[in-house]
């Protein structure tokens, strides 16, 4: 009995399908990074209060972003945030709004009592600090992301550094020398980012963008140059495509956690070149929104709430 | 036998293909960190020497080549005498800079400036700026000059030393505190022009391009405050200045040329010679027809270098496209 040669066509397929699994291998290979970052800094929708996971790209949506010295003099559950900005997108009309959140805001923290607004993040997390700034700014947050010091310095050396014009000198005696995980987090420096336009590496745009002592202005100078710096890096990572997030996603693991899914962050990149720095809204919440003031020992900014949520209210309504 | 073999090769085919996959799509990843040390490239040449400053570096650009003319070791904002002869330039490290005194070929022969103290950070001083007098005979410079009573107020302000003894230093300019300071100083008929800094009751950061007869006088704008103009070069016979102005904008400069004035102390209104993304430091070519400057070629890039007619014509035109020059350090363009 004469055995029957399979025919050629299935062998053919064979092979076919053989390239097309090696080639998704590759670039599944090359795309591991963004996936393991998502699925190490993604927090799941459940763990956020009011999470609004059915926004699509065309109806406004916020993201709180938040900012924490991650250094060795904090245990890494227990970090404040230095920064918090609030932006609001709206996609339909192209605007934007970021509002700067004074980290000495002095305001009830649902669960925690009366603290600066930045503890809320040490205490409870992401969910604490969303919690206290819808429930004191009245808004609701759809998505948070968080980035610690050396994920913004990854960053922007990824992005190959960002552009700004710095409007004057910024000069600090007394700059935290606390990027060294192996130093002593208590060391400082002397910083000066001198004037004009600028071409920042990583450590030279978190200096500008974090030094205090410096400013007249103090921590209000800080938000504004928080802001410019978000601009300068929403303006260059314009420039990404797709095949940029493995090597961002390898620089920053462990150093951003978000709730943003690959779904929305698809969708961001989709409209972000919809946006420039004209049609940004920034808002500090400068006196007389805020008052300084003296509270639990510690100097803190009281808010004017009368004055605050109608400005709000005009940007995130 | 023949089919284990071509089975093999397939097998090894795919897994080449693969690798290619990977490969291929990291080639269509933006990669913007690309800088060239400017002795690898060569430019179109321009008429005179250029020095300029690349990551810790001096350059000199002469023939349309770069020299490197000081190793990289924070070397930066050179300074040239009007001989030709002698540079200043500031070596600038973690907590303090200096200023020294180098020789046209980049070698260092005397040290103007002593800011470093092996104690506290705060102890120590920066230096920036360095500018020479038409005469040769006075350097202007940057020095933070710390108060007593605040530890926290490190404001730059403006100073001047006879170059025949490098002592003897004395403040010119008096800063608004908490602004950062006065800085850029440029040397001009009936004084210096500069930068200066003030923060508005509405906390608006204002630059206006200030000029001061003497040393610790009140001075007087030649800018207005809302247009926020930094960073002034004069021309050769100082009778135009150059400047960067933003009108408040965050990511857009420009380049403005204003005829000055020296016997009202005024400037005409200005012309713009270029708007682009950003613009930094400016200066004019020895023969007053030209201004070099230095500007990314692509939005979000490294800083290159241009130059644009005075008139507008000839139009911009960038030098070089791939290097990375420290925005900070003005080109320092000489006839020799």
């Amino acid at each position: 009995m004469e055995l029957r040669r399979p025919s050629p066509m299935p062998r053919a397929w064979i092979v076919i399908a053989g390239f097309l699994i090696a080639g998704i291998a590759g670039l599944g290979a090359y795309f591991l990074p963004v996936f393991e970052t998502a699925a190490n800094s993604t927090l799941g929708a459940g763990s956020i209060p009011n999470l609004n996971p059915a926004a699509t790209p065309t109806q406004p949506f916020t993201v709180l972003l938040l900012g924490s010295d991650d250094d060795a003099k904090f245990p890494p559950d227990r970090l404040n945030t230095q920064s918090m900005i609030l932006i609001r997108v709206d996609p339909t009309t192209k605007q934007a709004t970021m509002l700067s959140i004074p980290r000495d805001l002095w305001v009830p923290i649902p669960d925690q009592g009366t603290g600066k607004i930045s503890t809320a993040y040490q205490i409870g997390g992401a969910k604490a600090a969303i919690a206290a700034v819808e429930s004191n700014f009245k808004v609701h947050i759809d998505d948070y992301v968080w980035i610690g010091l050396n994920g913004l310095v990854k960053l922007i050396d990824e992005l190959g550094g960002v552009n700004l014009f710095i409007t004057n000198p910024v000069l600090d005696d007394f700059y935290p020398a606390d990027l060294n995980p192996n130093g002593n987090p208590y060391d400082y420096y002397r910083i000066a980012v001198l004037p004009g336009a600028s071409h920042l590496d990583g450590v030279r745009a978190l200096q500008y963008a974090r030094s205090r002592h410096g400013d007249q202005r103090g921590d209000f100078a800080r938000s504004e140059r928080q802001q410019l710096l978000l601009l300068a890096i929403k303006a260059k990572s314009k420039h990404w495509n797709i095949a940029n997030l493995p090597a961002v996603a390898n620089v920053m693991n462990g150093e951003i956690k978000t709730s943003i899914g690959l779904d929305r962050l698809r969708a961001l990149l989709a409209i972000s070149d919809d946006f420039d720095g004209t049609h940004i809204h920034r808002v500090v919440l400068l006196p007389p929104y805020t008052n300084e003031g003296y509270a639990a020992g510690q100097d803190v900014l009281f808010p004017d709430w009368g004055r605050i949520l109608p400005l709000v209210h005009q940007s995130f309504p | 036998m023949t089919r284990p073999l071509i089975g093999a090769a397939l097998a090894l085919a795919m897994l080449v293909f693969g690798f290619g996959v990977y490969h291929a799509a990291g080639l269509l990843k933006v990669d913007h960190s690309m800088v060239n040390r400017p002795n690898e490239i060569t430019a179109p040449a321009l008429p005179g020497t250029v020095y300029l400053a690349q990551r810790g570096a001096l350059y000199r650009f002469r023939n349309g080549s770069f020299t490197q003319i000081t190793p990289e070791g924070g070397w930066m904002q050179p300074a040239v005498s009007p001989d030709g002869r002698q540079l200043v330039a500031v070596q600038r490290k973690t907590n303090y800079s200096d200023l020294f005194v180098l020789t046209a070929t980049g070698r260092p022969t005397s040290q103007i400036t002593h800011n470093n103290t092996s104690a506290l950070p705060e102890y120590n001083h920066w230096v920036f700026y360095p500018r020479f007098s038409s005469d040769g005979s006075t350097l202007f410079y940057d020095y933070d000059h710390k108060d007593g009573y605040s530890s926290y107020q490190v404001d730059l302000a403006i100073f001047a030393t006879p170059t025949a003894s490098w002592r003897s230093s004395v403040q010119w300019s008096i800063p608004h505190p908490y602004t950062g300071g006065d800085v850029s100083p440029a040397p001009i008929q009936g004084g210096i022009v500069f930068t200066k800094f003030w923060i508005d009751d509405q906390s608006m950061v204002h630059s206006q391009v200030w000029l001061q007869a003497r040393p610790r006088s009140q001075g007087v704008p030649l800018t207005p405050k809302d247009v926020n103009c930094v960073q002034p070069a004069v021309s050769a016979d100082q009778k135009s200045i150059a400047m960067i102005c933003t009108r408040g904008q965050t990511q857009s400069t420009e380049l403005n040329v204003a005829s000055y004035d020296a016997t009202t102390a005024t400037l005409g209104i200005p012309t713009t010679l270029v708007k682009a993304e950003l613009i930094a430091s400016p200066a004019f070519s020895p023969d007053g027809k030209s201004i070099a400057y230095l500007a990314p070629v692509t939005p979000g890039g490294a800083f290159q270098l241009w130059t644009v007619g005075v008139s507008g014509n000839p139009a911009p035109r960038a030098f070089t496209t791939t290097l990375g020059l420290d925005s900070s350090s003005s080109p320092v363009w000489v006839a020799n």
